[in-house]
């Protein structure tokens, strides 16, 4: 089972902060991290798995805004600062919208928050701020929202 | 009636809800994946590396149609084990969780201690140096070791310690003698040679260390014009010039020989000093597979019909950029499918032989002799002399044409100083050493002897079960090491044993590809290659 071999195409992406999303593994990885933080939540609280999964898909907004659509540029200097001007979800794929990744990416948040709704059984007010955090991250990853800043928030000067 | 309504809706989402989201989620997943991704049209915003152009083309359509030739050459795909990758990906999120954790409680200490740079704009914009900081500093001590002797087979490194978990490394007076396999010393010249020590000291004797002058101005000495004479004969070409940098020859003539309305088309490999000199030019770039000649016909063929950015225009000249070993993979280029490809759509191709020239080949001349490929159909040939002939600077070889334009434009040959005349010499006496012209047969023994040294390491390797990259006769092999804890473990533990090698990690590979790199020499003894393999046995049975 160890020794399962994958095998890629090497990828013509220059952007080494975007790269790394296209080899085999990611999504696995990023599921699996979503539904361990899950089982992590449970133990800690000791809440229901409603509420569980709640707290997880408020966390995920958080941490995935934070990353994807806030945070400008790349961790390090060697492209000498061409895409400082330019998100994370900007980034991956050179810029070419509804590709497969941003298809996934999209579709998780939707995908938890069903789950989330469902186990708390749509009651008020955890209904609300789910519902609020899937809409700020699925219309920010619309692709008439690529390079939009509104209200010139998270603008350079 | 509404009210009914509701109570409905409430049921049939209470009730059915879970088959609901499932049902969703299904279909939205088959959607995505057996969807090709559409093309959205401008009005998405202009990408960065892409244009999507919706006026009519010209004549050129027709390219797009046509049937397209295939190559066979093998395809170069990257294998990975797949839970290597999945832990991989983990550890590297982890590291980057505890960093951004770290530099949170960072800026809430600073914004209690006031700045003394009031108003000042801050040096770091963002993230820019959070790679270094956090991920980096923790295991420098495996990188910029100091060393205190010639590379040589042998090499004295010298011991660091630290006293605030590695922020920061003070030298020690100790000094530890290990087997060195991360320099390039492909044929054994960075020590003090026989044939060429003592004619480099009289040559510091009787010029100087510097020449202290550019090339135009005082700095042609016969020494120069001696080497660039030996050059261009040893590497097969009518003419050369000599830089006396290897990165700067890339950086510096790159923009002399291509400009705005020409078009780069490089490997997605290739080394740092090809990709700031294609930057700097103001071409257009685009990037092709890693070695696959195909896909390199697919770019010509679309960016040949699409023409310039915006106007559509033909392109003024098209220059495509490979390497003749790569250094991270140790992969000889597929010269011969690549050059049939540029012949065909008429793009001149720039050979980068950095690693090549006098490691491989039957004489020593490269890559061009090892696969066959008459040195005529390339038509910029580059190297650099820091790996073989163990000295430093970089040269261009050409037609006599080319030499003469490069000559009166580039910046590397008018403003900047020549290259020393000692290193010139060691660098002609390592020419006639190879090619046996000081009398002795030292230059073919120590062809044999690398050619025979990388091929014994590198099965013996793969019968350990370690995963080596490269092809066969090429004397860089990288060991994959995947997780990025492996790299420090590997490098303190080989350190530990009296062997000094060198681990590459993000950014300089891939992220998942972090690797080991083993650069073999003609001056190891099979004993010290011996001793290396049980060292490496060693170090990864923890």
């Amino acid at each position: 089972m160890a020794n399962l071999y994958v095998q890629a195409v090497p990828p013509t992406d220059m952007n080494r902060n975007t790269e790394w999303f296209t080899y085999p593994g990611v999504w696995t990885t990023y599921i699996l991290i979503l539904f361990f933080s899950w089982l992590v939540v449970l133990s800690v609280f000791g809440c229901s798995p409603g509420m569980a999964w709640t707290i997880v898909h408020l966390s995920h907004f958080l941490v995935t805004y934070h990353c994807f659509h806030w945070k400008k540029g790349t961790p390090f200097s060697d492209d000498q600062g061409i895409y400082n001007r330019l998100t994370w979800w900007e980034q991956i794929d050179n810029g070419k919208q509804l590709t497969r990744n941003r298809k996934f990416l999209t579709v998780v948040p939707v995908v938890l928050y069903l789950i989330a709704s469902h186990t708390t059984d749509y009651q008020h007010p955890m209904l609300f701020f789910n519902t609020l955090a899937v809409f700020i991250l699925v219309v920010a990853k619309f692709p008439h929202m690529h390079k939009v800043r509104i209200f010139g928030i998270n603008a350079d000067q | 009636m509404s009210l009914w309504l509701n109570a409905q809706l409430k049921k049939l989402l209470v009730n059915y809800g879970s088959h609901i989201s499932v049902l969703v989620a299904v279909i939205l997943f088959m959607h995505m994946l057996f969807n090709p991704s559409k093309q959205t049209g401008s009005k998405a915003g202009t990408d960065l590396h892409q244009q999507v152009s919706n006026r009519r083309r010209g004549s050129l359509e027709f390219l797009r149609e046509a049937p397209i030739l295939c190559f066979s050459g093998r395809s170069i795909m990257i294998t990975i084990p797949y839970l290597t990758a999945l832990t991989t990906y983990f550890s590297y999120g982890l590291l980057f969780v505890f960093g951004q954790l770290r530099d949170f409680f960072r800026k809430i200490i600073d914004w209690w201690s006031q700045s003394s740079l009031q108003g000042y704009a801050p040096i770091c914009l963002g993230l820019e140096d959070f790679y270094v900081r956090r991920l980096y500093l923790r295991i420098q001590d495996c990188f910029n070791r100091p060393i205190s002797s010639p590379p040589d087979a042998w090499i004295d490194v010298v011991e660091r310690v630290s006293k605030d978990n590695n922020k920061t490394l003070q030298r020690t007076k100790n000094v530890s003698r290990c087997l060195n396999i991360g320099s390039y010393n492909y044929l054994g010249f960075a020590a003090a040679d026989e044939y060429c020590t003592p004619r480099v000291i009289e040559s510091l004797k009787r010029f100087s260390p510097s020449t202290c002058s550019a090339r135009i101005d005082g700095g042609t000495t016969t020494l120069h014009t001696e080497l660039e004479q030996c050059v261009a004969s040893f590497v097969g070409k009518p003419a050369c010039v000599v830089f006396g940098m290897g990165y700067a020859t890339n950086s510096a003539v790159l923009p002399a020989l291509i400009g705005k309305g020409g078009l780069i088309i490089s490997d997605s490999l290739n080394h740092n000093s090809i990709v700031n000199g294609a930057r700097g030019t103001g071409a257009t770039v685009r990037v092709f597979q890693h070695n696959i000649p195909s896909h390199l016909e697919k770019v010509l063929r679309e960016q040949i019909a699409d023409g310039q950015p915006r106007t559509h225009r033909p392109w003024k000249k098209i220059i495509v950029l490979v390497e003749g070993i790569y250094s991270m993979e140790g992969e000889l280029c597929q010269l011969p499918e690549i050059v049939a490809v540029c012949k065909k759509y008429k793009a001149y191709v720039y050979l980068d032989e950095a690693h090549s020239i006098g490691a491989i080949g039957k004489t020593g001349r490269g890559v061009c002799e090892l696969l066959g490929v008459d040195t005529a159909v390339v038509d910029v040939m580059m190297g650099t002399f820091t790996k073989s002939f163990g000295s430093c600077g970089g040269y261009i070889a050409g037609s006599e044409e080319l030499i003469q334009y490069l000559k009166y434009t580039c910046p590397a040959h008018l403003y900047a100083t020549s290259i020393s005349p000692p290193a010139a010499q060691q660098i002609i006496s390592s020419i006639k050493v190879i090619l046996g012209e000081d009398g002795s047969n030292r230059g073919a023994q120590k062809l044999a002897r690398i050619r025979e040294n990388s091929n014994f390491f590198r099965s013996e390797l793969q019968k350990m079960g370690f995963e080596v990259l490269g092809d066969n006769d090429s004397p860089v092999m990288p060991i994959m090491l995947y997780n990025p804890s492996k790299i420090p473990a590997f490098s303190r533990e080989c350190l530990k044993r009296n062997v000094a090698v060198v681990t590459v990690a993000f950014p300089a590979t891939p992220l998942l590809l972090a690797r080991a790199r083993i650069c073999i020499s003609a001056a190891h003894t099979r004993e010290d290659l011996v001793k290396a393999l049980e060292v490496r046995v060693l170090s990864c049975s923890y």
